[in-house]
């Protein structure tokens, strides 16, 4: 099949290519033949053996690519049809359609395709009579009841159909696409009555009553006029009663009243909520005989009007009265019996209508809004009380026999539920809480009838929804609500967890009413030592700690009992150990200061100990977990352990950049357990794991120290060497960006940081010599820190220690990295060193040696060879070669795109002359440079120009 | 139509390089990538719409609203994001959000 000539496109090698593509086992020979058709489709020869193809004698799969082609040729190859064709194109099209509309379905449907393509081209100029020629021409008379008829009744209603569909899909300017729109808009009034015609004749066929119905949903994607299809949305509702047709009306209703465009016909509308409204008794009976695809239908078709149409409704004041029979219909979809997902799934539909409802009625005028609030509150509230019984849990039996997947669908329901209920707060107020309040009392006092923890859980779920996001200062039913929650008996893990979850979202209050934490604390303390309300508890336990620390004094020591006792007892799973230390962090750190250091040792010291005995060990995969384990309590307890917040708040005239204490507890337990740290490190230097918790303990402490770490700069210096020497990892390398945040300032620290600088610019220098490809996120690291020197403070650029030269070819070597974090990185460290090239002399004398290259380097990557989405970073760097050296960049970007080719064999010299002038023109606008950056990747790719890169 | 701000997202990336190398390799037409693209789009917003249910408050001020070609735009300034266990701050944030009743999800970016 290699290397046919354009002669050879003839009806046998088309088929024998096509025997190729379907039974050939050999993939290689499929993808040739492949190749050859798409070559044999775009070729002028296509237009005359595609005819050959769909002769009858042949097979589906043979007439099917001659019917492909012809759509393809029609579609995209219209302008190789010679004039005075179309005719003899036409009516051998419709004869075709016509001839397959009892054959094969596939190769019918891509021959409509085909003829609608082709009425989209000649509509409405050429052919102004498109649509009633073809309703005529397949209009023979004949019944639909007969085989001949109905065949071709649904050829035609196939050919309609695809219609709009070819017009949505096919590559049209927007202006000629309207024109198309209205044009076959005009035709609506035909098609319609064809359609309702059919849809009434009682002897039609199903197959040709589901067609007109799918027809009817295609066209309505034109914008056609709610008034103009009233007749034809009466007979789709009637065929709701029709269970072989239900699920295609609904769709067909659906589909036609959904169109926003139908406010504009209010009447129109109007007409239709009679129409909703008549299906409540089959509703009913569908619910009672437990029927979940009617009721499914049917409130879709409910919320859907509702949905579209809210406003306009409600605007229709006189006819208040049926709209509000139609919330009510809505909301006995919402109160559907049974649990969602398993005994109903109509309920979630609802929800979005609930939103829109209270959106338009608060948004209008305040005479109207007075009369809808009048209806609509009491409305509102009885949605509460419908979505609170559907957020109950089942009962215990029930609950375990459901899927996984039944449960997770019934959480985010739940979660739906309460985002619902959030919302409805907005509109309720203080006084929906007071409600949910009321019953919760009730139910929990009431002694004459015993009430199930299923309608506990649901009221204090209610609770939870709402005081998570609002702020529910402003109720006082919350001094009530946290009366009552140590009269629940949680015993049912669901309403333990959501009494924990209910404590956690009143923290903010809390902190506020400091004396009621007494009440809740215990319960939150006594849950603590339960792994299975783990996640629940401590979360509660962390949000108070946060949010309370500074009332918690006297609950200090209870709390550091328990805590202390869970994790010793090693109840919790890692992560939850890592949220107490947290909350442990918050806490310490707000006591008076005097407490603070007693506090902080008895609680590190048992973990301490048993870091010593481990580190005396030697060194095993058995003990390397706790060893992690216990560097994380550590980084975790510092990294909320903050002093510095705690001085702000005590002494608001203190100035922020404050002074280091050298009595720092944080400081003091570091400094004591350094040289373990320092045993540990040498003991795992070969154990990334080990490496990286040790530096999350400083990274953490220094975020929240950050001056009062100095007294550990010195020594953590040379402990990073040790690290970085033995094992060079990008932890070691982030935190010495860090200390060179914090202390790159500070004269006394600068030379053990110098010190250090040097020597993992060394260590890494030599990492680039061995082959750096496997250390992406090392080089990203490094590329990351010298941005931050340069940025921070440039002077240790002037060491001559340090090899800016190396630092700079390894920036060259990293831009060819296909790691987008390590690219970006490279971009940054670029921009910042270009713009020291004026004070660093040795930034200068690299520079002019070798910028060219950098210059080549870059527009590689910019013409092709990195994503295309970093261009805007490149095109930083490009920036700010043209500001902070402007002449150098003229001599070298006109000499790195001499060679032809370079970067992309798509470039004309013309395309990068231009490229040129635009480049060493912008000099003030960044934004400028990003576009012509962007513009040239995209010539540089040959993407130029296409839809594809206009659309990304 | 589908929103397309997902695009710009780790696995919209992803897709448009991948298209990218495949049009460059001949290997598809730029039709088809555009194509893939608008499946891409549809799949995510469906999927970010029925599937996922996480929940992060988070409170700052506001510095920018604007409300454009129906699409709100805020840019907020010292911003607090809680999830039930953990509290995140950032100096800056843009929340590009869209109608998301008939498309898709509410979304951020």
């Amino acid at each position: 099949m290699e290397a046919v000539h354009a002669d050879e496109f003839t009806v046998e090698a088309v088929e024998r290519a096509l025997q190729q593509l379907y039974y050939d086992p050999d993939m290689e020979q499929k993808n040739v033949a492949q190749k050859w058709l798409t070559q044999a489709q775009a070729s002028p020869q296509a237009w005359h053996f595609c005819w050959a193809l769909l002769r009858p004698e042949k097979v589906p799969e043979i007439q099917f690519f001659g019917a492909s082609t012809l759509h393809a040729k029609i579609s995209r190859h219209w302008s190789e049809l010679p004039p005075g064709q179309l005719d003899s194109l036409r009516s051998q099209l419709i004869a075709q359609v016509d001839q397959f509309a009892s054959g094969s379905k596939m190769v019918l449907t891509r021959l409509c395709v085909a003829l609608a393509s082709l009425v989209l081209h000649v509509l409405p100029e050429t052919w102004p009579t498109a649509v009633p020629d073809l309703l005529c021409a397949f209009q023979t008379g004949e019944s639909v009841t007969e085989a001949g008829g109905q065949s071709r009744c649904l050829a035609l209603l196939e050919l309609l159909s695809v219609l709009p569909e070819e017009l949505q899909s096919s590559r049209i300017p927007a202006s000629r696409r309207s024109q198309l729109r209205s044009a076959l808009a005009v035709d609506w009034s035909s098609v319609c009555s064809l359609l309702q015609q059919l849809l009434q004749r009682p002897d039609a066929p199903s197959p040709v009553r589901e067609r007109v119905l799918r027809c009817v949903s295609s066209w309505h994607t034109l914008d056609i006029a709610l008034k103009d299809s009233e007749g034809l949305l009466e007979s789709c509702f009637a065929l709701l009663k029709e269970s072989e047709m239900f699920d295609t009306a609904v769709e067909t209703i659906v589909s036609i009243i959904s169109q926003p465009d139908c406010q504009r016909f209010a009447d129109s509308l109007l007409k239709v909520v009679p129409q909703v409204l008549a299906l409540q008794e089959q509703l009913k009976k569908a619910v009672q005989d437990g029927d979940m695809e009617t009721s499914h239908g049917i409130c879709r078709i409910a919320v859907a009007l509702g949905e579209t149409h809210c406003r306009t409704l409600l605007e229709q004041v006189d006819h208040w009265q049926g709209f509000q029979a139609l919330v009510s219909m809505i909301m006995s979809c919402t109160g559907t019996p049974g649990h969602y997902p398993v005994d109903e799934t109509s309920s979630s539909l609802t929800l979005t209508f609930w939103y829109t409802l209270q959106d338009d009625v608060t948004s209008l005028d305040a005479e109207r809004q007075t009369l809808y609030l009048q209806i609509y509150r009491p409305v509102y509230f009885q949605l509460v009380d419908v979505l609170l019984q559907k957020a109950c849990f089942p009962r215990d039996e029930e609950y375990a026999g459901w899927s996984a997947d039944d449960k997770e669908q019934f959480r985010t329901y739940r979660v739906d539920i309460s985002d619902t209920l959030m919302y409805v707060y907005e509109l309720l107020g203080p006084e929906l809480l007071r409600n949910l309040y009321d019953k919760l009392g009730s139910l929990l006092t009431d002694t004459t009838q015993p009430s199930s923890w299923q309608d506990i859980e649901a009221l204090l779920f209610g609770f939870q929804s709402i005081a998570e996001t609002v702020d529910v200062s402003y109720s006082d039913v919350i001094p009530g609500l946290i009366a009552l929650i140590p009269l629940i008996t949680a015993n049912n893990l669901q309403l333990a967890e959501t009494i924990m979850f209910t404590i956690g979202s009143l923290a903010e209050w809390l902190a506020d009413h400091s004396l009621m934490l007494a009440n809740v604390l215990p319960v939150v303390l006594h849950g603590l030592s339960n792994p299975d309300l783990s996640v629940a508890c401590v979360s509660a336990l962390k949000r108070i700690c946060r949010e309370c620390r500074h009332d918690l004094h006297l609950h200090t020591t209870d709390i550091m009992a328990v805590s202390q006792a869970v994790l010793v007892k090693d109840i919790h799973k890692s992560p939850q150990c890592m949220w107490i230390m947290q909350a442990l962090g918050f806490l310490l750190s707000a006591l008076p200061r005097e407490e603070i250091l007693g506090k902080l040792l008895s609680l590190v010291t048992p973990h301490i100990q048993q870091l010593e005995k481990l580190a005396s060990e030697p060194p095993s995969s058995a003990n390397k977990l706790p060893v992690v384990h216990i560097l994380g309590l550590l980084s975790n307890l510092f990294s909320t352990f903050d002093l510095n917040k705690q001085s702000q708040r005590l002494e608001v005239m203190r100035p922020v950049q404050t002074q280091p204490h050298n009595d720092n507890p944080v400081v003091v337990v570091l400094q004591q357990a350094f040289p373990l740290i320092q045993t540990i490190v040498s003991k795992w230097l070969n154990e990334p794991d080990v490496v990286e918790a040790v530096c999350a303990v400083f990274e953490k402490s220094l975020k929240t120290l950050l001056h009062d770490f100095a007294p550990l700069v010195t020594q953590l210096c040379e402990l990073i060497g040790q690290m970085f020497g033995a094992y060079p990892q990008a932890s070691a390398l982030d935190l010495t960006r860090q200390l060179v945040h914090i202390f790159g300032c500070e004269k006394d620290l600068f030379s053990p940081i110098l010190a250090l600088l040097e020597l993992i610019t060394n260590i890494t220098m030599s990492i680039f010599h061995l082959g750096s490809r496997d250390h992406p996120d090392v080089v990203e690291s490094f590329m990351q820190l010298h941005a931050q020197v340069l940025r921070r403070k440039a002077d240790l650029y002037l060491s001559d220690r340090l090899d800016i030269k190396a630092v700079f070819y390894c920036g060259i070597l990293s831009f060819k990295f296909p790691e987008t974090p390590t690219l970006k990185a490279t971009c940054l460290l670029f921009t910042e060193l270009i713009s020291h090239c004026e004070e660093i002399p040795a930034v200068r004398e690299v520079l002019q040696e070798d910028g060219k290259l950098l210059l080549q380097t870059l527009l590689e990557a910019i013409g092709g060879q990195s994503p295309r989405s970093l261009t805007e970073h490149f095109a930083e760097v490009l920036f700010s070669v043209s500001r902070n050296c402007p002449n150098m960049l003229s001599v070298w970007l006109r000499e790195a795109l001499l060679p032809p080719g370079f970067p992309s064999s798509h470039l004309t010299t013309e395309h990068k002359d231009h490229f040129c002038q635009q480049i060493l023109r912008e000099q003030v606008s960044k934004r400028r440079m990003k576009d012509i950056v962007k513009e040239f990747a995209l010539l540089s790719r040959g993407l130029q120009g296409t839809e594809c890169a206009a659309n990304y | 139509m589908a929103y397309q701000l997902y695009r710009n997202t780790t696995l919209g990336n992803s897709l448009q390089e991948s298209l990218d190398e495949l049009i460059q390799s001949q290997q598809i037409t730029p039709q088809l990538a555009l194509q893939v693209l608008l499946q891409f789009d549809k799949a995510i917003n469906t999927a970010l719409a029925n599937r996922v249910r996480n929940r992060v408050n988070f409170r700052g001020s506001l510095n920018t609203y604007r409300f454009c070609d129906n699409v709100w735009t805020f840019v907020l300034n010292d911003v607090e994001f809680r999830e039930v266990t953990d509290l995140v701050k950032v100096d800056k944030v843009k929340i590009v959000a869209c109608d998301g009743k008939n498309t898709g999800p509410n979304a951020a970016e």
